[in-house]
């Protein structure tokens, strides 16, 4: 299982979270989101969550009005991937507290933070629940900590 | 959780932006704000912090952001871990590979690996992965194999630390030296804790495609973890998924498992393989138990095939495959689909595949472009002898109805399945002319290019591929393709039909005619070539088709009327060997790799995994399976193809060394004792040559009994390029050929190499060959000698060297420039008085000057030599005034002018040269009297 990237796109095909663990010029990124979103965005709700782009497999689920859009090898295991993306949205539900779109588009680097604890170097590195919420909670008792010791004038 | 209320502002903000417009100068105004608080001294972290926050949020809307490198290095190297934390995202996201702030951030992450809080160390290796520089693989490798290794690393450092070495590994495998660390990770796949496992597995997998056999010890690892999960019930905890343990886990391990060869293992894996089969037989109810129950069944079913595919097991796969088929859920259609493709190829017996040959192709008009797809994938992995042609007549009618993006697969796909499983040769040909006209549009060339290599490579096709041709030719539509297919078979074998009724070569003739108007103009390129092949194939209808030849020689496109010009001269040359000759029925082609073949595998990249199998080709996939790194043999295999690689190598090295024969070869112009008046023609010829090569860029230098040599210039001055062509005009292959050139001093006035880029010469050359060296001159000043060219070379033994004066002379370095009358005699008179550079000649002329044709030479003549004419400067009209511009690097530009005057009553010409270098003047002069000379 190799994950090339893993995006969130909006119905109005506004990204919202990009994460990309292939090397690929900027350019060719930016290209593949596009093509890829276009492909995504014309999908119908029963057709299946695969589709193919170029070399690349590409796995997506909708919730909601967000796309959850991956691209694996042409071989990989298609449904697990769509675990995973399911997992993650079940793990954002959690930390957000019943997650919506604005929740990801106002605390984007937690978003990245909780893909970083549970996906790296384009693998499942953590598929419990519990752990991944746990060094969050964690990371965010941190962050105050920090802040307190800072007083409240200096952040505004 | 305290968010930044200065990012939420600015989002707040952004998302009010009705336009792109709106929402680009809101950031442009955010980014000046941004530089003039990045200068401020005060910045305090969390602003710091925040400030960054905004430009990664800036870049993910995909605005240009080039600043914050140097902010993010100093979050990097904050005290405190929130803000080190966006410091390292911000490092992944915002700092280019190459920046030169990157070394600063390496070393950040050197610290932190040991860091005493855990958190820190966790947070360098994730950002080591995400970054993962080349300068991360050289200098960090053996720190994290080192937080991976110990002993009393918790789970979350040994986890990420095993995945950023994955990941440096795949970038970099020269530089992290896996092979000194490889076999100590594989007993971490015993680990309690599931996410180091699956985290350990994930690199063992790859170190396994790497390292092969050093590997083997992992699938001992791997079965035993599975039969814990699938035979044990081992309890999971937290990864239990919707009431599966640890799917991910699960199909990790059948994965690693595929990629080394079962050996002993082999009875234990059935039996966890028939585990998780059993268990599939119930669907699942709900969604996501589903989706992951059968992820670990499609993963087991790939490790069946692998380990032993004719087993009762696949069959019993093959049945349950067959149900998904037909499941509602579009997503098990889909991978029922591919993983049958998979099996087909594979198994020995497609009868349990075939069985649902009706089903399959039923998919093929799924609502669905993803399942259509992998439909097409099935059926052309389950194709054989039996089943061809019902498989291709089916794809041939979905053709028509496929959408564009799949026609072209299909097409190929229709177009090798055709040709391998062909038993009838008129079953061949019906379905490719009906092919090309149906797919045309949606196909490459390949297509129309391999069926006429299989149509001259199969003689027993040819009568028939003829006729179907013709009937090509003359249905109410005919696609572009086969209008190309067809105007090729007929012109080669089109005489095996001429007999039949109303297909006589008139009737042949005429049928490609008519469809010249409506063709594009590759299509009538193709079937001009076929008309010309007529003119050979049936003297009868010759003169037809050179009136249609003729036609064509006026053709707006250059292609055409070049063809056309060719083919016509070709025709109309009185000999009665040439046609024949050059229009001998084409050979065979030499077997190798359908060009089909290699363009649908081209469709496949190199993926990060190696792949454990391809579509389609049964052979592929079997020939594969010996390329996988755990197949023992391969290593040896390759060393011995090494090894007779470097046994071939060594004769060829050593014949190079012996040609020192050369310097005592008697050379064909070394003090000539009296020439024959064979020889004193040749030289004759020779200086005829040499001539004609001052004033036009290409042409023949020098013609022997035993080579030719041709010569093709291109000027722009003070450079030029010059192409030589040695030509083998005897029985015999010569070798030992060199072809150099020098100049006549070594002022550096000229200078002449060998250009670079250029194939080397060939070793011999056979008879009718053509050998060919570039050099690229460059003039410097304006030199006086022209440079020497030496050939030589060997036949039958006898080396031979050949002396040949290159006509690359100052002259040649002249641009035409064109200037008023007045400025010319105002120069002409300039130059007079100061008699820097004035080459005055009277020539006589060897012609009568009043003919109109001479005096066109003349201009010819002049205007080959690089000058401009200038019309009407003098009252005489035959009179040529002419400029032209002399460029060398050096020295800079001469001007050069020149008046010729014919005076036909006194057979004489007068010519009269004037530059502002003498050398120049003096070589123009010397040129233009050869000129005359050789005419």
């Amino acid at each position: 299982m190799t994950i090339k990237y893993i995006f969130l796109v909006s119905r109005q095909a506004k990204i919202r979270l990009v994460k990309w663990y292939a090397e690929l010029e900027l350019k060719d990124k930016n290209k593949t989101m596009k093509e890829v979103s276009q492909l995504v965005l014309a999908r119908k709700p029963k057709q299946c969550n695969f589709i193919e782009h170029r070399d690349t497999k590409v796995v997506y689920r909708k919730y909601a009005s967000l796309y959850f859009v991956a691209g694996i090898d042409l071989d990989d295991n298609e449904l697990l991937m769509l675990e995973i993306i399911h997992r993650y949205v079940e793990i954002l539900d959690r930390f957000f507290g019943n997650v919506c779109e604005l929740d990801l588009i106002f605390q984007f680097q937690k978003a990245y933070f909780i893909l970083d604890e549970m996906i790296m170097a384009g693998e499942l590195q953590e598929s419990s629940k519990k752990t991944i919420l746990k060094v969050l909670s964690q990371q965010d008792e941190t962050e105050a900590q920090e802040n307190s010791e800072r007083g409240w004038g200096d952040i505004k | 959780m305290a968010p930044m209320k200065g990012l939420t502002v600015f989002i707040a903000d952004l998302r009010k932006c009705r336009s792109q417009e709106d929402e680009e100068r809101r950031v442009n105004k955010e980014l000046a704000n941004i530089r003039t608080k990045f200068k401020e001294s005060s910045l305090n972290g969390y602003n710091r912090k925040k400030y960054v926050c905004k430009l990664i949020y800036m870049s993910l809307l995909g605005h240009e952001v080039n600043i914050g490198h140097k902010e993010a290095v100093d979050l990097v190297n904050s005290a405190r871990f929130s803000e080190k934390q966006i410091g390292y995202l911000a490092a992944s996201l915002l700092l280019p590979e190459s920046s030169e702030l990157m070394r600063a951030v390496v070393g950040c992450l050197r610290r932190d690996m040991y860091d005493a809080n855990e958190c820190i160390v966790c947070l360098a290796l994730c950002a080591a992965t995400n970054v993962a520089t080349r300068e991360i693989a050289e200098s960090l490798t053996e720190d994290v194999v080192m937080l991976l290794l110990a002993p009393s690393g918790s789970p979350f450092v040994k986890k990420k630390a095993a995945l950023c070495l994955l990941r440096l590994l795949r970038r970099f495998p020269e530089s992290v030296k896996a092979r000194q660390w490889a076999a100590r990770v594989i007993p971490y796949m015993g680990h309690r804790d599931i996410g180091v496992t699956l985290a350990v597995t994930s690199l063992v997998t790859a170190l396994a495609q790497q390292q092969g056999d050093e590997m083997r010890k992992a699938s001992t690892f791997a079965v035993r973890r599975l039969r814990s999960l699938v035979l044990d019930g081992e309890r999971v905890a937290d990864h239990m998924y919707y009431g599966v343990p640890a799917p991910w886990l699960q199909v990790k391990l059948l994965r690693l498992l595929q990629y080394f060869e079962p050996g002993e293992q082999r009875s234990e894996l059935l039996g966890i393989l028939r585990r998780i089969i059993d268990e599939s037989q119930e669907a699942p109810r709900e969604l996501q138990q589903m989706n992951a129950q059968y992820a670990v069944l499609f993963e087991a079913i790939n490790l069946g095939i692998h380990v032993d595919v004719d087993q009762g097991l696949m069959h019993e796969s093959a049945l349950l495959l067959g149900r998904f088929i037909t499941s509602r859920e579009t997503n098990i259609r889909f991978l029922g689909l591919e993983t049958m493709a998979h099996l087909a190829t594979c198994i020995d017996s497609l009868d349990p595949v075939k069985r649902y040959q009706g089903v399959i192709v039923q998919s093929l008009r799924d609502r669905d472009v993803s399942v259509r797809r992998r439909a097409l994938d099935l059926l052309y992995s389950m194709c054989d002898v039996t089943s061809a042609k019902a498989i291709v007549a089916e794809l041939l009618r979905h053709m028509a109805i496929a959408d564009a993006a799949l026609r072209e697969e299909m097409a190929l796909k229709v177009a090798i399945l055709t040709e391998k499983f062909a038993t009838e040769y008129s079953w061949y040909v019906d379905v490719m002319m009906r092919l090309v006209s149906l797919a045309g549009d949606h196909m490459g060339d390949e297509v129309w290019h391999r069926i006429v290599q299989v149509i001259l490579g199969n003689e027993e096709l040819q009568l028939y591929a003829c006729r179907i041709a013709l009937q090509t030719l003359r249905a109410p539509v005919c696609h572009e393709s086969a209008l190309k297919v067809s105007a090729y078979v007929l012109g080669e074998f089109g005489h095996l039909i001429a007999n039949a009724p109303g297909c006589a070569p008139l009737d042949q003739l005429k049928a490609l005619q008519a469809r010249l108007p409506g063709a594009s103009l590759p299509a009538r390129a193709v079937a001009l070539t076929a008309v010309a092949k007529f003119t050979n194939l049936f003297p009868e209808i010759k003169n037809l088709c050179l009136r249609l030849l003729d036609r064509f020689r006026g053709a707006l496109d250059a292609e055409l009327q070049q063809r056309a010009c060719e083919y016509y001269a070709l025709a109309t040359v009185e000999s009665e060997s040439l046609l024949p000759t050059v229009f001998e029925e084409m050979p065979p082609y030499p077997e190798r790799q359908s060009a089909l073949m290699s363009r649908l595998l081209s469709r496949e990249t190199d993926t990060e995994d190696q792949r454990t199998w391809v579509v389609g080709g049964r052979d592929i996939n079997r020939s594969r399976s010996t390329r996988r790194p755990a197949d023992e043999d391969a290593p040896a295999a390759a060393a011995a193809a090494a090894e007779e690689k470097q046994e071939t190598a060594q004769p060829t090295a050593t014949p190079a060394t012996t040609t020192a024969a050369e310097a005592a070869a008697p050379t064909s112009l070394d003090e000539p004792p009296a020439l024959t008046p064979e020889e004193e023609e040749r030289v004759a010829k020779s200086r005829k040559h040499y001539a004609r090569l001052l004033w036009e860029s290409d042409g023949i230098l020098y013609d022997g009994a035993e080579v030719q040599v041709g010569m093709m210039a291109q000027y722009k001055p003070p450079a030029a390029r010059i192409g030589l062509f040695l030509g083998n005009k005897s029985a015999a292959a010569i070798c030992d050929i060199s072809i150099q050139a020098e100049t006549s001093d070594d002022s550096g006035d000229l200078v002449i190499q060998q250009a670079a880029d250029q194939d080397a010469l060939p070793e011999s050359l056979m008879p009718l060959g053509q050998a060919r060296v570039f050099f690229d001159v460059r003039c410097h000043r304006v030199f006086a000698a022209a440079p020497t060219l030496r050939i030589s070379y060997t036949l039958a033994g006898a080396p031979t060297v050949l002396e040949l004066q290159l006509p690359v002379t100052a002259a040649h370095f002249m641009d035409p420039v064109t200037i008023s009358v007045t400025d010319f005699f105002a120069r002409w008179k300039q130059l007079g008085e100061a008699t820097i550079g004035e080459s005055q000649a009277v020539l006589k002329t060897p012609f009568l000057a009043s003919d109109a044709d001479a005096i066109q030479w003349l201009r010819n003549v002049a205007g080959g030599m690089g000058f401009a004419l200038i019309q009407g400067a003098d009252v005489v009209p035959d009179n040529i005034v002419a400029v032209g511009i002399a460029t060398t690097e050096a020295a800079g530009r001469f001007g050069c002018l020149m008046r010729v005057e014919p005076k036909p009553s006194h057979s004489l010409t007068r010519v009269t040269i004037r530059a502002t270098n003498p050398t120049l003047a003096k070589a123009v002069a010397t040129n233009i009297s050869m000129i005359f000379d050789a005419r």
